[in-house]
């Protein structure tokens, strides 16, 4: 398996019974999902289920491409979304969506097909928006520099749902707690790499060390813009999708449309950088307010 | 849902679905806001108008004190409804976050209900209303103005940090708006406590009429700061992202609010200042109920409407643009 390094996922040896090594002051582990390696066969999805034992959600027939999940949720934490480009205008660095009468495309870009798959994850941000607005302490960064709700402390209190920028978490109408990718933490400490980049057939899901996958996903996007595939980017980074305070993704993207055509703001933002200023003008307010009653409450009898 | 939907031959994102998530926080959770806006402002009024001193505000500080004490008591039965897991409401104590409104909330509630209960229970052993012997003296002994004082900070801080914590989130309306929602929630805190005041002293045989005119004046006061911060927030928004105040469901209440909530109020503040007696005491009792409902459905707008805009991919992408929605050189 060329895309592991070795050291997050070599397995123990034959046998071995011992507890894992100590993982404390390992280096950040992550996903770098590359969407031009993906061909929407959703082994994710089903190796995530299996896995982690979650339920499935929906038997339905969308009527969205071959997209029939959805979205990500409390019981499905990886989602493949399928997006058909319709027009020429992806070419010329459009979004490609269809918008009416712009005609079909009748010659195949220099890549791939017209088909965008991505599989969506956690993006386990290096400064997590869930992780601090959780009230319980639920939500915590393991020693794999990863974001991982604790079951056994969260409340349903539902406060990571809105506090996350990608839409990640989600309650789950069964036990009414937040769910969502643990990035495989009960692997890890094995030495196992996540079940869905196990389970990835074209290593389109990769998995290790964040700077080693960031330097890949660099090379790799040159090479991408090399072959002619111009539009391709790493989503991840400081420059968009870890913006504002996010300060970049543990789990990365490599694009080739604009982000939004995922699903996925370009320039997020960390919600709590507004907790500081908006608490300041709570308390500008308060004086000026509290003032004028007394103000209001000393006039004469 | 779907009222504000955007009107485009392509849906924005990917089939038009959310971005985000939006929180399950419905009527439960306003009623908290509404109810804890009352608590925390009534105790501040109650508490300026015991520094201020006077017969009628002795009266606003008595009805003030209870008040707030008993517009707390839903509160904690509320918030712990509200939890997925209600029995685990206890695990918000286990630790501080000072980047989490909501964990702040938690202990800021905690501090201003000692507050609360104990300028009420101070308030009742004065009053002669505790039904045994031992406890009034003690009670009675509790420095009233000092108490008062102390628990103004988290009164303040109750009445408004919820609008911190809508903002400190990545819901567009919310967020976009993160300087005005505190502001506009301690207005709205202020209105409705001094309506409910009004209201109470109404109909308390006894009071005097300046205590219902100083009343009068805090809540066209709070009502006023209310409309600003109102046309502010319409402003700040910008036109995507204030759809749901504008459309729809949430669109069509506002204006009730609006309408019925704020500026009727006002109007008839406006008509039955100098009237006295009898007619004066329906007027203010009429103008309040309509504030109070006013308040009630201020934190309804605000809260359905933030799940609208959570729904609406365009707000979410209006609100992530920036100067980045071209894949950047590399």
């Amino acid at each position: 398996m060329p895309t592991v390094p070795p050291a997050a996922t070599s397995p123990r040896p034959e046998g071995a019974q011992a507890p894992p090594e100590p993982t404390v002051g390992r280096e950040a582990l992550g996903f770098l999902t590359d969407t031009t390696l993906c061909i929407g066969c959703k082994a994710c999805e089903v190796a995530c289920k299996q896995w982690n034992a979650l339920p499935l959600d929906d038997f339905g027939f969308k009527g969205r491409s071959y997209d029939h999940t959805g979205d990500l949720g409390a019981t499905t934490w990886r989602h493949v979304a399928f997006i058909e480009r319709l027009t020429d205008t992806a070419a010329a660095g459009g979004d490609g969506v269809a918008s009416g009468a712009a005609p079909r495309p009748t010659v195949l870009p220099p890549f791939q097909s017209h088909w965008l798959m991505m599989s969506d994850v956690c993006k386990h941000c290096v400064e997590a928006g869930c992780l601090q607005a959780c009230p319980t302490g639920a939500i915590i960064r393991t020693e794999f520099d990863t974001v991982v709700i604790q079951q056994d402390i969260c409340n349903g209190c539902g406060y990571c749902l809105p506090a996350c920028p990608f839409g990640v978490p989600a309650l789950s109408p069964t036990d009414h707690k937040a769910h969502k990718c643990t990035l495989c933490y009960d692997r890890l400490r094995d030495g196992l790499e996540p079940a869905c980049a196990k389970a990835c057939p074209t290593d389109s899901i990769q998995f290790g060390r964040v700077d080693a996958l960031r330097a890949r996903a660099r090379e790799r996007v040159a090479a991408l813009r090399a072959r002619g595939v111009v539009g391709a980017y790493l989503y991840g980074d400081e420059t968009v999708g870890g913006t504002g305070g996010i300060r970049g993704l543990n789990a990365m993207f490599i694009l080739t449309a604009p982000s939004e055509v995922y699903n996925l703001p370009a320039r997020p933002e960390l919600p709590q950088r507004k907790v500081l200023p908006a608490f300041a003008s709570l308390a500008g307010a308060a004086l000026v307010l509290g003032a004028a009653v007394f103000v209001a409450l000393r006039g004469p009898e | 849902m779907g009222g504000a939907a955007p009107r485009r031959s392509a849906p924005a994102g990917y089939y038009g679905l959310p971005v985000l998530h939006r929180p399950h926080w419905k009527w439960l959770v306003i009623s908290y806001f509404f109810f804890g806006g009352i608590a925390g402002a009534s105790y501040v009024v109650a508490s300026l108008a015991d520094l201020a001193g006077g017969r009628a505000n002795a009266r606003i500080a008595r009805a003030g004190r209870y008040l707030s004490f008993a517009a707390l008591l839903p509160c904690p039965p509320l918030l712990i409804l509200d939890l997925g897991r209600p029995e685990r409401f206890l695990h918000m104590l286990r630790v501080v976050k000072l980047r989490s409104p909501m964990s702040l909330g938690t202990w800021g509630l905690l501090l201003f209900s000692a507050c609360s209960a104990l300028a009420a229970l101070g308030q009742a052993a004065r009053d002669g209303l505790l039904p045994t012997r031992s406890l009034p003296r003690p009670l009675g002994a509790v420095p009233a103005r000092a108490v008062g004082l102390l628990g103004t900070v988290p009164a303040l801080f109750i009445s408004g940090y919820t609008g911190v914590l809508l903002a400190a989130t990545a819901v567009p309306l919310w967020t976009k708006s993160y300087l005005l929602l505190g502001p506009l929630f301690l207005a709205s805190a202020l209105s409705s406590a001094a309506a409910a005041l009004t209201a109470l002293l109404a109909l308390w045989p006894g009071t005097p009429r300046a205590a219902l005119e100083r009343l009068a004046r805090i809540e066209r006061l709070a009502l006023g700061t209310e409309l600003a911060l109102l046309l502010a927030e319409r402003l700040v928004l910008g036109r995507t992202i204030a759809r749901p105040l504008a459309e729809g469901h949430t669109g069509r209440v506002l204006r009730a609010v609006v309408g019925g909530g704020l500026l009727l109020p006002l109007a008839l503040h406006a008509l039955a200042r100098p009237a006295s007696g009898l007619a004066g005491r329906a007027g203010a009792l009429a103008s309040s109920l309509l504030a109070l409902a006013g308040g009630f459905g201020l934190r309804y707008v605000v809260v359905m409407a933030g799940h609208a805009s959570a729904d609406d991919p365009a707000a979410t992408f209006a609100l992530t643009r920036g100067a980045a929605s071209e894949p950047p050189a590399q």
